[in-house]
């Protein structure tokens, strides 16, 4: 049995043996990690019990939608449609999406990433600090992947595809390719997630405004078919991006926004993080960790 | 794949998250940056580190590319400082001096705080010093890769009648100009909206300013050819530097169309765009300059949204803090609006801490701004009236 030193920041959750509920708020937990594999006989914690060891693995943890703090904050269901993103100015919502992947590949669902903003290898290396495998996912059929930053370096010079002249266009092949890939993994079974990581991106494209704004509209009708949801992210920095971040928030079951902080930066807090749904609001402000991200309610 | 990385002469490869990383040529600023830039990166600066960032790429023998339609880019490379073979002397001396000096009561809230940031004196240098004072050699500029891009044609190498002599590199220039798609000469082939200046007969379809579309495909050709992709798998594996000067400036602005219309910031965000999935999936960086203080209107807020790291100087001369005394040691203020996370969930952005840039005759440095102690005895104070009991003719030092 290999011995693994982790590093759980705000980990929580509760003890296999004692049953009692573990929350860390802050400083950093070593805790001593065996082998996945062994059965949970030893208390989670040293504190449960001085004497024993704890045993934890990253991935082996319980249910991510409960210890996750990220998810738990968002509490994303089936039921959620339509999943708007908004970031604003300096903040970066990459953790959000590359957490929601997290739910999505733990309940066994589908997901197709559409990829403007980062190349795939960066959702892999932070996939594996969150415990999953992204490109194994991708042999697996589970997730498929449109990466138009890559896709892109093709049509440079060229002025095809990404770059042709007729906006309109573009952006027709674009949504027949995301319907090919939703209909090559979708199951009967599952629930499957259209991942947009920056819409916004699409008028550094050049498409106009109405176009982008009626490429949303078909997007969205993709939820007539029960099994699909969508997760779409935008960034403002200007008034036309706002023009889309107001209109996804308009149509969205699940509105969250990250904004950086008011007064400008701090070493102790990353962003704000705002969650809205019809039921009401809530925020928090959130710290980013290389393993994860801590929140913390506010008012 | 990763082990191959190591092997690039000029970069270091970063644990946490198997970035690669190439310095700047400015120690203090790699070490802002966590090492120096990440391969792949993208960021809009200004000339001097400009400069540094390209001397460093020769100095470690990268190639470079080079850009510009405001001034020559072989000017930019004759301006290039000398590398200062000799390491300077570390920071680690210059602080064991400072501990050894006598102990001064200073406010509580800064008593806790270390002198050195310790989170940036651990990462090690991987780059070089330069000597502003001195230009680097001919020699080490003609051994070098450099492309030139002046918005006419492409010229290889410093200057043609220098190349002539080296075989190997004339053979290479021969190759690029092959692989350019380019027809020369340009100014012969002008329409009547011409005036002279090239691509005006060859219109984009894409972009307002046909000047971003050519760059844009000079650029590619420069990765394909070098074999720079990711995906290539060259003998030897280098990284090429891009460098774009003042991007955006009246120069770039399209022929027919007067002053910032709104495509030609549309024009700006579609290169900056099209340069990041580009340098994304090479083994390159490129670092381009933006002259801000000419707009007005237009934002910058969507290029800096395709960028990873926007670094901004603000100088010190023509506004009011010029002639500020407590300002005196600095050029400037150095403000990083963007550190991204490449990689990884957390940026490096070291919080809200103000820097300053300082050009000395040698050096070029950005370092945390530390307002001098308030101790100058500005003559005002004597002729102050003593109140209460004290006497009339106190000493300075008296109580």
């Amino acid at each position: 049995m290999s011995e693994v030193i982790l590093e759980i920041e705000g980990f929580s959750g509760p003890c296999w043996v004692c049953k009692r509920t573990l929350i860390r708020s802050s400083g950093c937990v070593k805790q001593v990690a065996l082998a996945a594999a062994s059965p949970p006989k030893y208390h989670l914690d040293t504190l449960c019990s001085l004497s024993d060891i704890a045993v934890v693995t990253m991935i082996s943890l319980s249910d991510p939608r409960n210890s996750n703090p990220v998810l738990s904050a968002l509490k994303i269901k089936p039921q959620d449609k339509i999943i708007s993103i908004r970031e604003n100015l300096t903040a970066d919502s990459n953790f959000i999406l590359t957490h929601l992947i997290k739910q999505i590949l733990y309940e066994k669902n589908r997901l197709c990433l559409v990829s403007f903003h980062n190349p795939v290898e960066h959702y892999q290396y932070v996939g594996k600090k969150l415990g999953y495998d992204l490109l194994k996912a991708v042999e697996d059929n589970v997730v498929k992947i449109v990466e138009p930053i890559s896709d892109i370096v093709e049509n440079i010079g060229l002025e095809e595809n990404y770059l042709q002249e007729d906006k309109e266009n573009l952006v027709k092949c674009f949504y027949h390719d995301i319907k090919r890939c939703l209909s090559d993994i979708s199951t009967e079974e599952t629930q499957t997630y259209l991942m947009v990581d920056d819409l916004s991106h699409l008028l550094d494209l050049g498409v106009d405004l109405s176009v982008i704004i009626n490429f949303v509209n078909y997007c969205v009708n993709f939820i007539n078919n029960d099994r699909v949801s969508v997760v779409l992210n935008s960034h403002v920095s200007s008034k036309i991006d706002e023009i889309i971040a107001n209109n996804l928030q308009y149509i969205a079951d699940v509105h969250i926004e990250v904004s950086p902080l008011n007064t400008g930066r701090s070493t102790d807090v990353t962003g704000f993080l705002t969650v809205e749904r019809s039921t009401g609001k809530s925020r928090y402000h959130y710290k980013a960790f290389d393993r994860g991200d801590k929140n913390f309610p506010s008012r | 794949m990763e082990k191959k990385n190591q092997n690039i002469p000029g970069t270091t490869q970063k644990y946490q998250n198997g970035q690669l990383l190439t310095s700047s040529g400015i120690p203090s600023l790699d070490s802002l940056l966590g090492g120096g830039f990440p391969r792949k990166t993208f960021m809009d600066l200004i000339l001097k580190l400009f400069l540094n960032t390209f001397a460093e790429g020769i100095a470690k023998k990268h190639s470079v590319f080079i850009a510009s339609q405001d001034v020559n880019p072989s000017s930019i490379i004759k301006e290039l400082p000398a590398v200062i073979e000799n390491e300077p002397e570390t920071d680690s001396k210059i602080s064991k001096t400072c501990d050894g000096s006598d102990k001064m009561k200073i406010a509580f809230r800064y008593q806790n705080l270390p002198t050195v940031d310790s989170s940036t004196s651990n990462i090690k240098h991987i780059g070089h010093s330069f000597d502003l004072s001195r230009n680097m050699s001919l020699n080490d500029i003609e051994n070098s890769e450099i492309y030139y891009w002046t918005g006419q044609r492409i010229e290889n190498g410093f200057n043609q009648s220098i190349n002539k002599n080296i075989n190997g590199w004339l053979i290479q220039s021969e190759h690029h100009l092959l692989h350019c798609n380019f027809t020369p000469p340009y100014r012969d082939r002008g329409g009547p909206n011409s005036m002279g200046f090239g691509f005006s007969s060859e219109r984009s379809k894409t972009f307002s300013n046909p000047a971003y579309n050519e760059l844009l495909k000079s650029i590619k050709n420069k990765i394909k050819e070098g074999k720079f992709f990711l995906k290539d798998n060259p003998v030897k594996r280098s990284v090429l530097r891009i460098g774009i000067h003042s991007l955006g400036s009246p120069m770039w602005l399209p022929h027919r169309k007067s002053l910032h219309s709104i495509n030609s910031t549309r024009d700006l965000d579609m290169f900056i765009f099209c340069l990041r999935a580009l340098v994304r999936s090479a083994y390159a960086i490129a670092v381009i300059t933006v002259p801000t203080h000419l707009y007005h209107e237009v934002s910058l807020d969507r290029c800096i949204h395709s960028s990873d790291i926007a670094m901004r100087l603000q100088a010190f001369s023509g506004t009011e803090l010029e002639n500020n005394q407590s300002l005196s040691d600095y050029q400037g203020f150095f403000y990083l609006t963007k550190l991204a996370a490449i990689n990884s969930l957390v940026s490096r952005h070291p919080g809200s801490i103000e820097y300053a840039f300082k050009l000395r005759r040698k050096k070029f440095s950005i370092e945390v701004l530390h307002l001098p102690p308030d101790i100058q005895d500005d003559g005002k104070k004597e002729n102050l009236p003593s109140f209460g009991c004290g006497r009339g003719n106190k000493q300075l030092l008296d109580f």
